[in-house]
């Protein structure tokens, strides 16, 4: 009872405050460049206004098109469930095994890719194609990430790995955080690996893809990438201060983490609207070098972590 | 000047978006105008966020130059919940400029079809409005009205960044009277 | 009534089946030898899925007095593989019902019908033959069937498939019959169990030896790199569901046949053995899935995919011998386990995308993904059954190869910080190869089922493109379910394929614990149906569902045509680009100016050369030593009679001399 109190109170917190992460990292954004910005509740809105709205289908669709949009938001539920993100020990730990996690962010991303491609225009399948080549790239990085995570802690579920790594005593965790945080940004259709904010198809991937939704179908879409924002801000933030997760379900502890989610998610949005005012995009077609970076650094940790184990 | 230095004058700092007091005469009635829009916007879709697919029409460009500056760091239309979209499906307003030629008819035309209702068209310049200098000419369809129904029209050759906002506030008082 | 006679009863029938399709006249008997194959390959189906949850170790079927007393015997291993093989070659038979049928102009029916049918009997054949003897009768039946089966639609390029096979399917079993050979002292009829015992006194380099011939013998035929090159040329040309049985359950006769020689008959390897397999296996997956992105036609993205799967399966294989090898069982029977899961969903998924792959050739008269396209619109059922085993194929949660992958890499995770930093290294190499290869292979198939089933047709002939019948469609949503079915059971699966000796030295009686808890993939697929229902029933509550309008996708402007669409060249671009050093392909881009005085004004064709590097730089060298060594000895045919008999009695005079 205790754990699944826990899981809801997660869940219900991270898909209230899912549009504000989004609408934070905006309006930080906009400070940097000078601007006032909008306000950092303006995603709540749009989405209200998106359910509102009529949706129009292109006729090139399929089924498949109408089905993008329940998966890929249901995936993002999926790992909300699954997930350390405000307590530990929720009541699908279980689920969270780091092989399954990688699986269900490469299913969203497979579905995402589909809708892409069943619009028949350039744009959605310039788009797919370059989502689809960064998740396939992404993965090595993420397992061996994961790995480190698993060989420094002897447990598989992200919940127990994020419970026991002490990132004090195991050094080899540093590269793996770092690579933890690549992993995040190119999951997440950031800096340096798309523009988030761009209006030129050209340039695009996630918005590419999701050119041709409308209505409701593009508010499920945004606000599964909101929930994916916040979720991997919340686990960037969850490794390094483990310590901010509540464990039981009494209302102080809740109280508490929830408090603390949300000095999360604001530090972690400025942070993260800082690295975009200060890098640029990288080329697409170097993306293989900064995946390859990151599969370095994951590497690196499992090295360090196996020579700190046998040693 | 130190980063830290830069940030606090970032966030804490005097804003290159100038607030309303400080703003010059003329423009008070911009930021009027925004305030006003804002709570048209709020009635309208039980919120204030409105996303805007331009359409370029065959202008002269003159248009486009306005609407660039209305996203800039000194108008800011962000502020207002107000955004550029890159697909018309994403659009709740469309925007068009420029004196429709024919080679742009269809794409302003399939441009207002693909976008999903409820959705504002707004005539934005003197050649939208009324086919400006070109009107008779063989190589332009003239006034917007001809292609799509028009629910604003923003005279102006080009209209300044307060006039756009103010004719949108009109096209949404428009809007709302209708329904 | 015991189920050794179900068994002959089903080699009978299918037996029949073929002998039926030989004697029938002309167009007829096609209907009555499919049903009759389907139902006898099904009762071989149930009989040893029957016999698997008896919990029996082994069952003898015959101890027969033809084939030099052979014994037909069914052990757990084999058992498993009877069962794959038959529940594949039933469904394939079913879908030959109607698919044959729309192409009796192209192939000759009642040969096609009676060869399929001795195909599966080779098959059934390699997996109870008790001896080397029999194994290879059935191992050459089974071959030269599909052998001629490539070539049944007689066009020129399947002839020179079916021979390059030919010539490297014969290669292999002489390998495999070296192999026995020197393990048996020259005797065939020794029956695997003997051969064991016998290989215990051989030198450790003479077993090694061994352990190298079959590996070549057994890789040649599973398609292992380098010796992949005929796999992609002859998978494609053959009939769909001969594909689907030759890509599906072939390839597994291969793998069962190396299982039994490296883990029940030579005694456990060295760890340089092992390490052989790991690096022809993982050189395999990363071969075999960078093509399966890169190809633009339909059989061949299968048939490049199967040599990734095989790959993984022997990549597990060789971390099995290897932990084994360093004494580490526990880990190695998981390993193990994880392979043979992964070759029961591979089993699966692969026949019924290939049978798959034929509905899609149908309607677009042609292999090419790049004129197929919009196919989900059209067949809306059947898309869905393609979208499930594409999706299987990618190794994503929820389908079976997930299920398979997650114990391996869960088991090489937790066991990794207990080895010697050699191992580890090794270890960590198969960890995230495989990890690359999973995200590519769901390239591959993301890209098969996005430019085949979504979008606009690209082609007149996919626009009206009819749903494929009854009796073509069901087999493969079948082969949809089990898919989804042997994710479901993975956990009961490799509890059933460890209740009896599944090898001589070797068994395993192990239970299948992964971390933090055990295995659920039933709690999984619950959790992955709740949300995808939340979601629903949140789009119900907050917004209108019929509140919609169709119109064409926004096209900025000007009409976009399918020629517009993204290619799946296109798509693949930037993985083309990323591996360009392995891949090597050929651009070309040729510019002819229409007008003479402007040279801006000119026509551009483009094409893509994909080159196979293996075959380039490997076979073809080989192929021209072999022709110039052939030249020279063509000098000695100078047609004088004395000279030929001089020359035959000089070959007598050698052949003595080291006879003797």
């Amino acid at each position: 009872m205790n754990s699944f109190l826990l899981t809801l109170v997660q869940f219900i917190a991270v898909i209230l405050v899912a549009p504000f992460v989004t609408g934070l990292v905006r309006m930080c954004k906009a400070r940097f460049q000078g601007r006032h910005g909008a306000s950092p509740f303006l995603p709540y809105i749009t989405y209200a206004t998106l359910l509102k709205k009529q949706m129009v289908i292109s006729k090139s669709t399929s089924w498949v098109f109408r089905l993008v949009p329940f998966v890929v938001l249901a995936t993002t539920l999926f790992l909300v469930c699954v997930l350390p993100l405000l307590v530990f020990g929720g009541a699908f730990v279980s689920l969270g095994h780091f092989m399954i996690v990688a699986g269900v962010l490469a299913l969203g991303a497979a579905f995402l890719v589909m809708g892409g491609l069943e619009s028949a225009s350039a744009f959605g399948g310039m788009g797919a194609s370059r989502e689809m080549t960064l998740a396939s790239l992404v993965e090595p990085a993420m397992i061996a990430t994961f790995a480190t995570f698993s060989i420094v802690t002897g447990a598989f579920t992200v919940d127990a790995m994020f419970a026991n790594a002490h990132i004090l005593t195991s050094p080899a965790l540093i590269p793996a955080i770092a690579a933890l945080i690549m992993v995040a940004l190119a999951e997440n259709a950031r800096y340096p690996v798309d523009n988030p904010a761009t209006h030129l198809e050209l340039t695009m991937v996630h918005e590419a893809m999701v050119l041709e939704y409308s209505g409701p179908y593009l508010a499920m879409l945004e606000y599964a990438s909101a929930v994916k924002l916040t979720i991997f801000s919340l686990l960037v933030a969850n490794i390094l201060f483990p310590m901010t997760l509540a464990v039981d379900a009494t209302l102080v502890a809740i109280l508490i983490t929830i408090a603390y989610m949300i000095v999360k998610v604001i530090v972690v949005s400025f942070l993260l609207a800082l690295l975009e005012s200060l890098i640029a995009k990288m080329r697409f077609y170097r993306m293989q070098e900064y995946m390859t970076i990151a599969f370095f650094f994951a590497l690196a940790g499992l090295v360090f972590a196996l020579i700190h184990i046998t040693l | 000047m130190s980063f830290p230095k830069l940030l606090k004058r970032l966030f804490l700092g005097p804003r290159v978006t100038e607030k309303q007091e400080s703003f010059l005469k003329t423009d008070k009635e911009f930021e009027a105008v925004g305030a006003e829009l804002k709570s048209i916007v709020q009635s309208l879709y039980g919120g204030r966020s409105l996303r805007i697919r331009a359409v370029d029409g065959g202008s002269t460009n003159a248009e486009e130059n306005e609407l660039t500056a209305l996203s800039n760091a000194y108008y800011d239309i962000d502020r207002f919940g107000l955004s550029f979209v890159a697909s018309p499906r994403h659009a709740d307003m469309v925007w068009v400029t420029g004196c429709v030629t024919r080679n742009l008819e269809r794409a302003v035309k399939t441009t207002y079809e693909a976008a999903p209702e409820p959705c504002i068209v707004v005539a934005i310049g003197d050649g939208a409005c009324t086919g400006g200098i070109w009107k008779d000419s063989y190589a332009v369809v003239g006034a917007l009205e001809n292609v799509i129904p028009v629910h604003i029209k923003i005279p102006g050759d080009p209209p300044t960044p307060t006039q756009i906002l103010r004719g949108v506030l009109n096209a949404l008082k428009q809007s709302s009277s209708k329904s | 009534m015991n189920l050794s006679f179900f068994v002959v009863l089903s080699l009978s029938g299918v037996f029949l089946s073929a002998l039926i399709s030989f004697i029938s006249a002309k167009g007829q008997g096609h209907r009555a030898v499919v049903t009759l194959l389907a139902l006898s390959t099904g009762l071989g189906a149930f009989s040893s899925a029957a016999f698997l949850l008896s919990g029996q170790s082994q069952l003898t079927i015959t101890q027969s007095a033809w084939l030099f007393g052979t014994p037909f015997v069914l052990s757990v291993l084999s058992a498993l593989f009877f069962f794959l093989l038959n529940t594949v070659a039933c469904l394939a038979s079913v879908y030959a019902m109607k698919y044959v049928e729309q192409y009796t102009e192209v192939y000759n029916v009642r040969v096609l019908d009676g060869l399929m049918a001795i195909f599966v009997l080779g098959m059934q054949g390699v997996l109870l033959a008790g001896t080397p003897f029999g194994f290879l009768v059935f191992w050459e039946i089974m071959s030269l069937s599909s052998f001629f089966l490539v070539m049944a639609d007689k066009e020129a390029a399947s002839v020179r498939a079916a021979l390059f096979y030919l010539i490297m399917t014969h290669l292999g079993a002489g390998a495999i019959l070296a192999g026995f050979m020197i393990l048996s002292n020259g005797s065939l009829l020794e029956s695997f169990t003997r051969l064991a015992i016998l290989a215990q006194h051989l030198p450790p380099s003479t077993l090694f030896g061994v352990f190298l011939l079959f590996l070549f013998g057994f890789g040649s035929k599973a398609g292992l790199v380098p010796f992949h090159v005929w796999l992609p040329e002859a998978h494609p040309q053959a009939p769909s569901h001969i594909s689907a049985l030759m890509s599906g359950v072939m390839l597994k006769m291969a793998l069962y046949g190396f299982l039994v020689m490296t883990f029940t008959v030579l005694p456990i390897g060295s760890s340089t053995a092992a390490l052989i397999v790991i690096a022809l296996g993982l050189l395999s997956a990363v071969y075999g899935v960078i093509y399966a992105v890169i190809e633009r036609d339909v059989k061949r993205v299968l048939a490049f995919s199967s040599i990734e799967n095989m790959g993984i399966i022997f990549t597990m294989l060789g971390v099995a011998m290897l932990t084994q090898s360093q004494g580490m069982s526990a880990f190695s029977h998981v390993a193990l386990g994880a392979a043979l899961l992964f070759a029961i969903a591979h089993a699966f998924f692969k026949s019924g995308l290939f049978m798959g792959a034929g509905v899609m050739v149908h309607a677009a008269h042609s292999r090419s993904l790049e004129v197929m396209g919009g196919l989900s619109k059209r067949m809306p059922a059947f898309s869905g059954a393609m979208l499930i085993l594409a999706l299987a194929a990618a190794a994503l949660p929820p389908f079976s190869a997930f299920m398979a992958e997650w114990t391996f890499v869960q088991n090489l995770v937790a066991n990794l910080s207990t080895m010697s930093p050699f191992i580890q290294g090794v270890l960590v190499l198969v960890l995230v190869t495989m990890a690359l290869v999973g995200g590519l292979a769901l390239f591959a198939m993301i890209k098969l089922f996005g430019i085949g089933f979504l979008a606009e047709p690209r082609s007149e002939h996919v626009a009206h493109a009819k749903a494929p019948g009854k009796l073509i469609a069901i087999p493969i949503y079948l082969l949809a379910a089990c898919s989804v079915l042997v994710g479901l059971l993975a956990p009961a699966i490799l509890r059933t394929i460890g209740y009896g000796d599944l090898t001589v030295n070797y068994d395993l009686h192990t239970n299948i614990v992964l971390g933090g808890g055990s295995m659920n993939p039933g709690k999984l697929l619950a959790l992955l149906v709740a949300t995808f229902f939340l979601v629903l029933l949140l789009r119900r509550v907050l917004s209108n569902v019929k509140h919609e309008r169709e119109y064409h996708t926004w096209d900025c402007g000007q009409p976009i045509t399918p020629g517009m669409e993204f290619t799946a060249t296109a798509f693949s671009a930037s993985i083309r680009f990323f591996f360009r050093v392995i891949t090597r392909t050929k651009k070309n881009v040729i510019t002819t100016p229409i007008i003479a005085s402007n040279p801006w004004i000119a026509s551009r064709t483009f094409s893509l050369e994909l080159r196979q590097i293996w075959y380039d730089d490997l076979y073809v060298p080989i192929q021209n030593a072999c022709l110039w060594t052939s030249t020279q000895v063509r000098k000695l045919q100078n047609g004088v009679i004395q000279f030929y008999i001089a020359l035959i009695f000089i070959a007598l005079v050698v052949t003595l001399a080291i006879a003797l």
